[in-house]
């Protein structure tokens, strides 16, 4: 005997197709609300420098230090040879960061002037500062001359925000 | 041979004959056919689930079955610390949507509406952004990391499709689906926001949707 059950669509079916909809919307609903964390790759905040003029690469031994807050002195750059650029972390609070700089025996001191600024991206990235380049002063020992090129500090790293001019000849 | 001529002609008239009907019933219906006060549920869910969510009501003027100018309001907050970041960012803020629904099913006339729309929506709001001071790894020393009535503004646009079903008398139910686009921003002085009143998360999708209990008078 064949069976010749046909289902029948009752009121009670419906309903349950009705609210078997609106479950199906509210879980596609929250699925679409869900997001990925989006923090930058670069998180370092940095200052570029590069050589430039007729010492685009200096061959001499290159250390560059600063005085913190506790008057150590905290070296950044120790005993580098052929440097053609360099980079430096800036001080997240302090309105001008003073910086030493050796080569060879020659002492300069170069102090930048910049603003500090808190950077927030998203709850679930880290924080940083960001900096506007005001100004820069230097002694010149070694050093001819340096001039700003690109005044905001941010995380994109393929900016060069000072030009370092050398003394081509150096006693 | 004569069959199918017949029958094309039968279906011709039939499609005619309707389309008359369609337009004897638009002349003799008014402009004005009433007015929906809709409020959404997903907002408050997701409010009640997560550390951010909004509260959405809205009025649907119902024009010849056809256009429904629609103002939307609502009431957007976020409090919400990470773990791991330690960072902490809080707002509250109203928001306003302006726009117009088109009924785009063939019989308008039906109990039952499929709608294409369009919202142009604004909010001002400010938030407070937290973290601990931090500790400068090279000069040493803290520095303070907070900011609060950060003022920021957002402008959107939605387009979205959605339904509205008669479940008993003037009582019903619908939903929409909308993709969201920034048109103009200022995100304050701290650069980013990260939750924005009736906008969302700043980065995340920018699918949202409704969930609306309607009541038509």
């Amino acid at each position: 005997m064949t069976n010749h059950y046909m289902p029948m669509k009752t009121r009670r079916g419906c309903r349950l197709q009705a609210w078997g909809s609106v479950l199906l919307l509210l879980v596609g609903l929250a699925l679409t609300a869900c997001s990925s964390v989006d923090c930058p790759l670069n998180n370092s905040v940095y200052a570029n420098y590069k050589l430039m003029g007729p010492v685009s690469t200096l061959t001499d031994t290159l250390t560059i230090s600063t005085s913190r807050a506790d008057s150590n002195d905290s070296v950044l750059i120790n005993h580098q040879v052929n440097t053609d650029s360099f980079s430096l972390p800036m001080s997240y609070g302090h309105d001008v960061d003073e910086l030493y700089l050796q080569v060879n025996s020659l002492i300069d001191t170069i102090w930048v002037e910049k603003t500090n600024k808190p950077h927030f991206e998203s709850v679930d990235c880290g924080v940083a500062y960001f900096h506007t380049l005001q100004r820069v002063r230097y002694t010149r020992h070694a050093l001819d001359s340096i001039v700003i090129n690109h005044k905001d500090v941010n995380y994109d790293a393929t900016k060069k925000h000072f030009y370092v001019y050398f003394k081509e000849y150096r006693f | 041979m004569a069959a199918p001529v017949a029958q094309a002609q039968s279906s011709r008239s039939k499609a005619e004959w309707e389309k008359m009907r369609q337009k004897q019933i638009d002349d003799s219906i008014p402009l004005f056919r009433g007015v929906q006060v809709m409020v959404d549920l997903i907002g408050p869910i997701q409010r009640a689930v997560s550390a951010y969510g909004q509260y959405e009501a809205g009025v649907r003027v119902n024009l010849k079955d056809k256009y429904f100018p629609v103002v939307e309001v609502g009431y957007g907050e976020a409090d919400h610390t990470d773990d791991v970041t330690q960072n902490s960012y809080k707002t509250s803020a109203p928001y306003g949507k302006l726009g117009v629904d088109f009924n785009i099913m063939k019989n308008k006339h039906d109990d039952n509406r499929v709608y294409a729309g369009l919202r142009y929506a604004c909010t001002y709001f400010k938030c407070d952004i937290d973290h601990a001071p931090i500790t400068d790894p090279v000069w040493g020393g803290e520095t303070p990391f907070s900011a609060h009535g950060v003022k920021a503004n957002y402008h959107w646009m939605e387009v979205l499709a959605g339904v509205d079903a008669k479940i008993a008398g003037p009582l019903r139910l619908g939903w929409t689906v909308r993709y969201r686009r920034r048109v103009h921003y200022d995100n304050g002085l701290m650069d980013n926001v990260w939750y924005v009143p009736g906008y969302g998360k700043q980065g995340s999708s920018r699918i949202s949707g409704t969930f609306n209990i309607i009541y038509e008078f």
